[in-house]
């Protein structure tokens, strides 16, 4: 376990600030004091010219840019995002990502918002988390851990449970008072009964610590199956950001 | 998970800004209940489609309960301000709500009537196709096209 940030001074709820000639209210993270979200008022927050004529591998390219135009308040790099969503509704497109710390993915983190047809970004919503302290390297075997895991479902053998995604991830256990990190293996386990499409049967997800094999966390899921494993995706290079097709 | 026709379960809990809501309070109007979470990709693209119904129906007494499933306030309102979305947003960060429905999948929707009687459920994907929200509002409201 690595201690981050304790709690700061309470303060107001929303403040309202002014950046590069927009006027954006904020409202932050109460242990991390970064924003949940930004919304500018008049200015948007970003512009993207040509948004028709833009493809979905280049509008994935926003995330970052934003995070490079705002490192003031998100206090991350932009090759710490990766993609988690892309989706055009409407005329309207809705992006967001995860943050990631050497390359791990921090769980339920997240920075995302959406693009109007005007290609105009006007809010965002974020869940990040500053200067994440992190071990290197791991203590416990995957194996030995997915062991541990197991043990945590009732009736595992009975119900023939089977692991449906893994990963190594980063897990911010928030306290009232402070948030303390740890770097997990995550399990997605389901029953076999759940496989079937009409099955209303759930599973679980483990949580194992990677330095003492400690259960960290542990949680019912519901269908569909899985829910911790990302895309492949990998974060732009930063002179790759602006190819002429981004306004602001 | 209670039937087509039957008394929609009661229940109080709080909003993202701390506010309590219960069933009671919307006597009279349609509620789409609906169960979600961030980790679930098709809450994510359904949701521009509630709200454009939301918008146009809301005020003929078309109320919209998105109620966050074992989330964090904070993962809830990120969420949130990423969708754009101006409907109520519940938590219900033990899932106690969710098990009195009988919640087995995300997303779950229920449309309860006037009288507080569930409608329809439905489970999973299904309003990617926006006409079939349009086609279950359809029932209760005039005016948004056939």
């Amino acid at each position: 376990m690595f201690s981050g940030l304790g709690p700061l001074p309470a303060q107001a709820d929303l403040e309202t600030l002014r950046f590069e000639g927009r006027q954006i209210t904020v409202k932050r993270d109460p242990l991390t004091r970064l924003p949940l979200t930004m919304r500018a008022a008049g200015v948007p927050l970003l512009e993207i010219k040509r948004i028709a004529k833009l493809t979905r591998d280049q509008i994935t390219l926003t995330g970052p840019l934003l995070a490079r135009k705002y490192k003031k308040f998100l206090q991350i790099e932009p090759d710490e995002l990766r993609l988690k969503a892309a989706e055009r509704v409407g005329g309207t497109w809705y992006v967001s990502y995860w943050q990631t710390v050497k390359g791990l993915i921090i769980y339920e983190s997240s920075l995302g918002f959406s693009i109007d047809s005007r290609g105009r970004i006007q809010s965002l919503g974020a869940l990040l988390y500053p200067r994440v302290p992190l071990p290197e390297g791991i203590k416990v075997n995957r194996n030995q851990a997915l062991k541990i895991g197991a043990g945590q479902i009732p009736d595992f053998k009975k119900q023939a449970y089977t692991l449906l995604a893994e990963n190594i991830l980063v897990y911010p256990e928030r306290t009232p008072e402070a948030i303390r990190y740890f770097k997990v293996y995550a399990f997605n386990f389901f029953p076999q009964k759940a496989l079937h499409p009409a099955s209303v049967v759930g599973g679980y997800a483990v949580f194992v610590d990677t330095q003492t094999g400690g259960v960290i966390h542990r949680e019912t899921l519901f269908k569909p199956l899985g829910c911790c494993v990302p895309e492949n995706w990998v974060p732009p290079k930063p002179e790759d950001l602006y190819k002429g097709i981004f306004g602001n | 998970m209670p039937g087509l026709g039957t008394r929609a379960p009661g229940f109080t809990c709080l909003d993202l800004k701390g506010r309590p809501w219960s069933l009671d309070q919307f006597r009279g109007k349609v509620i789409l209940l609906r169960f979600w979470a961030d980790w679930c990709p098709s809450c994510r693209f359904e949701m521009p489609v509630i709200e454009k119904y939301y918008r146009l129906l809301k005020d003929q007494g078309f109320e919209v309960l998105a109620v966050n499933v074992k989330q964090s306030a904070q993962v809830a309102e990120a969420f949130i301000a990423q969708m754009d979305v101006t409907f109520p947003v519940l938590l219900d960060p033990e899932g106690r709500m969710a098990e009195s429905y009988g919640v087995y999948a995300i997303p779950t929707n229920f449309l309860i009537d006037g009288q507080g009687k569930i409608r329809e459920i439905l489970v999973g994907e299904v309003f990617r196709e926006e006409k079939v929200l349009k086609d279950v509002l359809k029932t209760y409201f005039t005016g948004i096209g056939s």
